[in-house]
């Protein structure tokens, strides 16, 4: 367990570079991934292929829309039109979670440049969506929801458009639709969802998410731009949102969970490791000083052990966490600082007043050997078995405080910790069962959670197996 | 010149119950190239000798005192870093009781013995390895025990490696703490065997401290004996083994079985003392079977011997009735008669029971007055002293010897 774990530490910086790390808290580098996506791997269990997401990028760049720019000009008024295709093929049994188109627009100053957003389907059938006025220019992104209303778009354009399409293919009737999807003021109360309908088969089944049937087939956009200069000029991308992502799906950002489970691995284990290393041999030697010495030394000692033994740590790190935003090397040093003496230091000074009574140690002092040397050279390898079991019992307890503050929200905000994820899962409710997940978001807590036992687990064998050969009572003669 | 001399050595450690006279004035003199024997009971400041030389101290010392003359030097005058550079191993080394358990486990045996080299020249590692197998050749072990560890060696080949790092500097004086006490019969008599050979090889002074009489025969030039943290007796092996001059070390001698004879061995009745409060007078006295008027009866001994009598079988009908006793001072007591007759009867009876069972219970023999007061009788018993270690080169501390002597 422990060789795996090394070996994926030492791995992940060479698969998964550190920027990847960095961009974690930046949004706008995840926009491609679906949110919330349960793993690739879990329509094993759903027995449905359940769609990917599909990627239709900028035109220019490879797979990406057609482009046709045409500028004419009618009685000195320049007008420029830009068309934009693509299309995609859908063949999973489920509809996807949204589907998004972006554009960069160049426009002038006069208003009235518009986009007309086209949907063509498999069965011939055309919908046009929407239409809007671009608000930003290039090199900033208009973005357009097609599955739901955008603040932008508070007269539901899209949902609007079904309706008429609908109506005018006699699939339904205007009293049924407002029957089934109710507006006081013009808002919807249970709003339709758009792309069960946009990607439905066309009969009245579609109507109902639960019953709409997924039509199978090329997909395509159109989008026209209709701009009023002679360097109005328009490019669009989109992204039909899967449901599944990757080996470890997304969170509500969309970020994909295996970057930040993989890295979640080195971290915890430096941190561990650094930890228990630093406190654990700080508190042996200070044990083994107060044993030997004895005397003022001792009494001080211990008596500083007892002070910290019931100062709660944890507590103290919350509150420096809250007033301090602690990063997580400080969080380390912290934890060392009120771990220089403590129970280990009980532990290291009671082994030491066994070995100390020694007859070895009474021999070295015979030939004149210095306390110091008696100190490094008899005592403290006597002792440093103990201590490596007790480091290796002492790494879950560092992993564990990590976690629980990440969890709190106090730990390092920059670094994707297996706690930093189980606190982001749980402000998002990630295990409570909803419509949409009828499972609750079990990826998100399963696999950090998992993480953190397989780590400690991990130690905490080692541990007991330098307990037996180490401990006098269950070593085997 | 003697290559040590120790006069009045103290060393009393402080304990809950009170000090404890662990060395209490012992005094001896060991000429180069000699073996003294230090011979004793268990508990009886052997060890707490050798330790008091070497200034070996645990924490709760209360004196520590007297004179330890070193190569001419008194090194009770040093402070503790230049007793460290020049005595400790370099003038006076010591091989401990249970080399089992002298090594340090961590460290190789041929890094175990350069050790003393390094703490005390700071000599490289190659060169100490080089001079620690010299040592281990010298106490016969091969040069590739010194890669192994402790735990790989037997209880035999610990005790050289143990000896042989006592060697390493080449010291005057070796103190021998029981060092085969732990070993088999033919073991012992290989490292007695190699001792006597180091011995003459390197020209070692040794102060063998052991309870076995056999071994200190075959090791010793001198013996002490140490009896409740004194010696009572100081003289040549040939000497004190053929014919003791103290009654303990005749006891002692006495204990010791022997081969192809009936009898069983003797021993000594009685516990030694307790040495947070030893006996006045000769320290003996209570166990001694030749105690006499001086040996030093105090009143509470008299008293618990008194006791002792009245549940004895053989003597429990003809003690004369006591009602209560107490002492009153040292060396005097009052008994209260039951009231049956008069005190000054009482006091007859008492004064013919001594006469007749003093040479039975010798402890009657302190008695020095019986006179009848006007309720009780008060009993006086001889003062007495500790008795000195007298004669030349072979002395004893004992007043039988003294009054002979006078």
């Amino acid at each position: 367990m422990l060789g795996f774990l090394i070996l994926l530490a030492v791995l992940v910086p060479i698969f998964a570079p550190y920027n990847v790390v960095q961009s974690w808290n930046d949004p706008g580098a995840w926009t491609n991934n679906p949110k919330l996506a349960a793993p690739e791997w879990s329509e094993v269990f759903t027995g449905k292929h359940l769609p990917r997401t599909a990627l239709m990028p900028y035109n220019g760049e490879p797979g990406g829309f057609d482009k046709v720019r045409i500028s004419f000009n009618v009685s000195n008024q320049v007008y420029t039109t830009v068309v934009l295709r693509s299309s995609f093929s859908f063949q999973a049994d489920a509809f996807p979670s949204e589907i998004k188109m972006f554009m960069t627009t160049v426009f002038g100053n006069v208003t009235g440049t518009q986009i007309k957003v086209f949907w063509g389907r498999p069965d011939g059938q055309e919908i046009h969506i929407f239409d809007a006025n671009p608000s930003v220019r290039a090199p900033y992104e208009n973005t357009f929801s097609l599955t739901g209303p955008t603040i932008k778009d508070p007269s539901y354009a899209v949902y609007n458009s079904i309706r008429d399409w609908l109506i005018l293919k006699n699939v339904t009737s205007e009293t049924e639709w407002d029957a089934l999807f109710p507006r006081i003021g013009g808002i919807y109360q249970n709003p339709p969802k758009a792309q069960t309908m946009l990607m439905g088969k066309l009969d009245h089944s579609i109507l109902d998410p639960q019953t709409s049937e997924v039509l199978k087939g090329n997909y395509s956009f159109r989008i026209e731009f209709n701009g009023f200069t002679a360097t109005d000029d328009a490019n669009a991308r989109a992204v039909v949102y899967g449901t599944v992502f990757g080996l470890a799906g997304t969170d509500f950002e969309g970020r994909d969970l295996l970057v930040a489970l993989l890295w979640g691995a080195p971290v915890a284990l430096a941190f561990g490791i650094a930890g228990a290393l630093a406190s654990v041999l700080i508190q042996t030697i200070l044990g083994a000083i107060s044993g030997w010495y004895g005397g003022l030394i001792d009494e001080f000692v211990q008596r500083t052990a007892d002070f910290y033994l019931i100062i709660p740590t944890l507590p103290i790190l919350i509150l420096l966490g809250i007033l301090y935003h602690l990063g997580i090397v400080l969080i380390l040093i912290v934890l060392v600082v009120f771990g220089i003496v403590g129970a280990t230091t009980k532990v290291v000074r009671s082994i030491v007043l066994q070995v100390k009574e020694e007859q070895f140690i009474e021999a070295a002092r015979s030939y004149g050997a210095s306390r110091g040397r008696i100190l490094f050279r008899y005592i403290l390898p006597r002792v440093m078995p103990y201590t490596f079991a007790l480091i290796a019992l002492t790494v879950p307890a560092f992993i564990f405080l990590e976690a629980s503050l990440s969890f709190l929200g106090l730990g390092d905000p920059m670094l994707p910790t297996w706690g930093h994820i189980l606190g982001d899962a749980y402000g998002q409710g990630a295990l409570f069962a909803s419509r949409a997940f009828p499972n609750g978001m079990w990826w998100w807590v399963f696999f950090p959670a998992a993480g953190i036992i397989f780590t400690t687990v991990a130690f905490a064998l080692l541990g007991y197996a330098f307990d037996k050969v180490l401990n006098p009572r269950l070593r085997e003669q | 010149m003697p290559v040590l001399d120790i006069k009045n050595l103290i060393l009393w450690y402080r304990t809950r119950k009170g000090p404890v006279h662990a060395v209490d004035d012992i005094s001896f003199a060991l000429e180069p190239g000699q073996t003294i024997a230090l011979v004793g009971e268990s508990g009886s400041g052997k060890t707490s000798t050798a330790n008091a030389i070497l200034r070996l101290l645990p924490k709760n010392v209360l004196r520590y005192e007297g004179k330890v003359v070193f190569d001419g030097q008194d090194v009770m005058e040093f402070d503790t870093e230049e007793f460290r550079k020049v005595v400790r191993w370099r003038g006076i080394s010591m091989v401990f009781q249970g080399a089992m358990n002298s090594l340090n486990p961590t460290i190789r045996v041929g890094g175990q013995v350069a050790e003393p080299l390094m703490v005390h020249y700071d000599v490289d590692r190659d060169e100490a390895a080089d001079q620690a197998i010299e040592a281990l050749g010298k106490v016969g072990l091969s040069a590739d025990t010194a890669r192994r560890f402790p735990f790989e060696l037997s209880g035999g080949m610990k005790q050289r490696v143990v000896i042989a790092m006592a060697l390493i500097l080449k010291p005057k004086v070796v103190i021998l703490d029981e060092p085969t006490s732990a070993l088999d019969v033919m073991t012992q008599t290989n490292i007695i065997n190699l001792l006597k050979e180091l011995k003459n090889t390197e020209h070692l002074s040794y102060i063998f401290i052991t309870h076995d009489l056999g071994l200190a025969s075959e090791l010793a030039d001198l013996v002490g004996i140490v009896y409740a943290g004194q010696l009572v007796e100081v003289g040549p092996a040939e000497g004190v083994f053929v014919k003791p001059k103290h009654p303990y070390t005749g006891k002692l001698l006495a204990s010791v079985p022997r081969l192809r004879s009936e009898a069983a061995p003797d021993f000594i009745p009685g516990a030694p003392p307790d040495l947070t409060d030893p006996p006045p007078g000769c320290r003996f006295h209570l166990r001694c079977p030749v105690s006499f008027e001086k040996c030093g009866w105090s009143a509470p001994e008299f008293i618990e011997q008194v006791r002792l009598l009245q549940i004895l079988e053989e003597t429990k009908n003809t003690v004369p009735a006591i009602e209560a006793m107490t002492a009153k001072g040292a060396q005097n007591l009052l008994i209260k008669p039951v009231a049956n007759g008069t005190v000054a009867e009482f006091a007859q009876r008492l004064t013919s029971f001594i006469a007749q069972n003093q040479e039975t219970y010798r402890f009657l023999k302190s008695v020095e007055s019986v006179q009848a007061k006007t309720k009780v009788v008060e009993v006086k018993l001889y003062e007495s002293t500790p008795p000195p270690l007298l004669g030349g080169d072979w002395r004893a501390s004992c007043w039988l010897l003294a009054g002979a002597g006078s």
